[in-house]
């Protein structure tokens, strides 16, 4: 055997591994690389130009004057004030209203407390068409066209119908929408009575420049409550000018605080194209409350029909079993775009018909890692929700999914995934399909995607990110029929895996 | 007295990649391969290897326009330090990897049935051996006999000075020997 090193050297050069790259994943890397370095060069550059603006613009004053005429060293000079003054003068709100209401799309996050609860809704705001569209925490939807049509609809999944009603000719007409936010806050700043304070801030890591309002009175109600003192600080993105985040507190009698809303915003290159993309059922019964105009209205009333099977509307409340907490309260990951805020008190509980039960219990699981690091697949499905070790089972890096074969259709309603909830973790592009296609090729109903910028290829999605909790998250599926469940993700905020101490399904069988 | 720095044709690249990404483009060029075949070596198995060559060239990316090195040389220690982390941080959070050895084993020993045809250096046992090591310790092993860098080199990317290095391989040259002793009966 070897003595020293040079043996060793020749037992290990005839080892012969097979390190021989793949040109696709040199490539495919290249690019990923480049990417990363123009967005770090673009950060980086964001933040020198805000630090110091006008230095060269100095020197370029100092030579103008060194080279040129008496008359031309003024006219340059009057020229070059002129610009520092409009594009380096302090941004004002009028140029972040342009900014901002000539976005394609708007896309917030807005969360808002109020007696107590927490709720975060998401709405999108397309500027160009004049619509707005909004997603409650409750599944609810509210779309509003101001432009030409003047309609409201509203989709209500409790009463699983949707009404159409005309917009109030003034006054405020719902929507909660940025096009109202930012329009009020205009309004307001100009009132005679009314200071605007604007300063630089921190938000999120950045520098911002904040607007922030002080209105007594300003003629609104909080659940029939009337508000006595208005705050609004809007923070704008000193480079791109655009709205970048709200926050807005409405206060009552005595100071008391009767709701706050805290708003995030990004501006996607696209939005829903109507209704029934946020999840409105095309069946939905619509209920056109406008009044009726001579010629085709834009939306034909359907009459209310009473249901065929009124036993099976009935709902009641499914008990799931939680694991002991390991951390209290929610701490939230910072940098997570578009991360739900943490619901204050437990869970509401969840309804479902009669007879719905843990249908994954036990089921066969498969993934696209078949070797996982840690544990083994059927450890998804084993009943074991606890954090410990030896409870999960942990795949490899990027997009990785498990299948759930139910082994027959079932109804689902909902289901309930533990990702990891030992830490408050936030999985990335969680995606969530029901089928009957064991191969996720036809027939496939996605009920969650967190893939906001499909990553993952699948679709874009529309859900919020969440924070891991014993609670599990609980996907509502609406009773769709199908026999197997995918569940996808793409690495977490702790590290690039995947993981899954236990998914529940609640069904019944198919009727 | 001091190792004198080394110039490499590639230094003035070093300086222009901090700015320019064609100049980035061409140090990836010149280090993926490598990179990607330390990190073959490191955790035998070549999807994974991808996964952390990624990690490795991103970081670079991320990081390059605050990088203070000035020659290739630096940039060559940062790169491979950045990999040697990577991968060790990797094998310290899976369990894989030791089945992956478990498996490269075990096939090695169906393909060379009765006598092996190394019969003076068994592969198998030579894999398992070093897989017995501590990761940093299998860093060590793998730059100085995959990567064929000198004491001095390997201290520069693991922070440790090359006399400690030179003791360290001693050290672990009796260890990887002892450890096929054991495995071969005693047959060294």
């Amino acid at each position: 055997m070897f003595q020293d090193e040079h043996n060793l050297r020749k037992a290990i050069g005839g080892m012969n591994i097979d390190a021989e790259p793949r040109s696709a994943h040199r490539e495919q890397l290249r690019r990923q690389m480049l990417a990363t370095f123009e967005a770090a060069g673009r950060s980086a550059g964001a933040s020198s130009r805000a630090a110091a603006p006008s230095r060269t613009r100095l020197v370029s004053i100092t030579l103008a004057k060194l080279g040129a005429a008496a008359v031309v060293v003024i006219s340059a000079a009057w020229g070059v004030h002129h610009v520092l003054r409009i594009s380096a003068g302090p941004l004002t709100f009028d140029q972040v209203q342009q900014a901002t209401q000539k976005m394609a799309w708007l896309h917030a996050v807005v969360t808002e407390y109020r007696d107590g609860a927490v709720r975060t809704d998401q709405q999108w705001d397309s500027f160009d068409t004049k619509k707005t569209y909004t997603l409650t925490a409750d599944g609810s939807i509210l779309h509003a066209d101001y432009g030409s049509a003047q309609r409201k609809f509203f989709y209500s999944p409790q009463v699983k119908a949707m009404m159409v009603t005309e917009l109030p000719r003034r006054g405020v007409w719902g929507a909660r929408s940025a096009h109202t936010l930012v329009d009020t806050f205009a309004v307001f700043a100009d009132q005679d009575d009314v200071m605007v304070d604007e300063s630089s801030d921190q938000y999120a890591g950045q520098t911002v420049r904040a607007f922030e309002l002080d209105r007594s009175d300003p003629g609104i109600k909080v659940k029939g409550r009337a508000v006595t003192r208005l705050r609004m600080r809007l923070m704008a993105d000193p480079d791109t000018r655009r709205l970048v985040a709200a926050h807005i507190e409405k206060q009552g009698p005595r100071g008391a605080v009767l709701a706050r809303e805290e708003w995030v915003v990004s501006y996607p290159q696209s939005g829903p194209e109507d209704v029934y993309a946020l999840g409105v059922p095309r069946s939905v019964r619509v209920i056109d409350q406008t009044a009726q105009v001579i010629g085709t209205p834009s939306v034909q009333p359907r009459p209310i029909s009473t249901p065929g099977d009124t036993g099976r509307s009935r709902l009641v409340p499914v008990k799931i079993e939680l694991p002991k907490a390991f951390f209290i309260g929610t701490p939230q990951p910072s940098r997570v775009p578009n991360l739900a805020r943490p619901r204050r008190g437990p869970r509401p509980p969840f309804l479902a018909p009669p007879g719905t039960t843990n249908v994954a219990a036990g089921k066969p699981v498969t993934s696209s890692d078949s070797e996982p690091f840690i544990g083994t697949l059927d450890m998804v499905t084993d009943g074991d929700k606890e954090a410990d070790d030896g409870s999960f089972v942990e795949l490899g890096p990027g997009l990785q999914h498990v299948t759930i074969d139910l082994q027959k259709r079932y109804e689902v309603y909902g289901l309930v995934v533990w990702h990891h909830h030992r830490q408050p973790r936030v999985y990335f592009d969680v995606i969530v399909q029901l089928s009957n296609d064991p191969d996720f090729e036809r027939g496939v109903t996605t009920v969650f995607n967190s893939d906001t910028d499909n990553s993952a290829g699948l679709e874009e999605g529309r859900d919020l990110h969440y924070t891991e909790t014993n609670e599990g998250k609980l996907i509502n599926t609406k009773g769709v029929a199908a026999r197997y469940v995918r569940l996808y993700s793409q690495g977490n905020t702790s590290d690039e895996l995947n993981h899954y101490i236990e998914v529940e399904v609640y069904g019944r069988p198919v009727r | 007295m001091a190792k004198p720095v080394e110039q490499t044709p590639y230094d003035d690249l070093v300086v222009q990649a901090k700015t320019e990404a064609g100049a980035l483009a061409r140090l990836y060029d010149l280090y993926y391969e490598r990179i990607f075949k330390f990190c073959v070596h490191r955790l035998y198995n070549k999807t994974t290897a991808e996964d952390i060559t990624s990690g490795v060239f991103l970081t670079v990316a991320g990081s390059m326009r605050d990088f203070k090195g000035r020659t290739e040389q630096d940039f060559r220690a940062w790169i491979y330090t950045i990999a040697a982390n990577q991968a060790n941080a990797y094998i310290r959070k899976t369990s894989r990897r030791k089945r992956l050895m478990e498996n490269v084993v075990a096939t090695r020993r169906a393909a060379e049935p009765g006598v092996s045809p190394w019969s003076q250096l068994d592969w198998p046992a030579l894999y398992d051996a070093i897989g017995k090591l501590k990761p940093e310790h299998q860093t060590v092993l793998t730059l100085r006999f995959f990567e064929d860098m000198d004491y001095d080199e390997i201290g520069r990317i693991m922070d440790i000075k090359p006399g400690t290095i030179r003791v360290t391989l001693h050290r672990l040259l009796r260890k990887l020997k002892e450890g096929l002793r054991d495995d071969l009966g005693g047959d060294l």
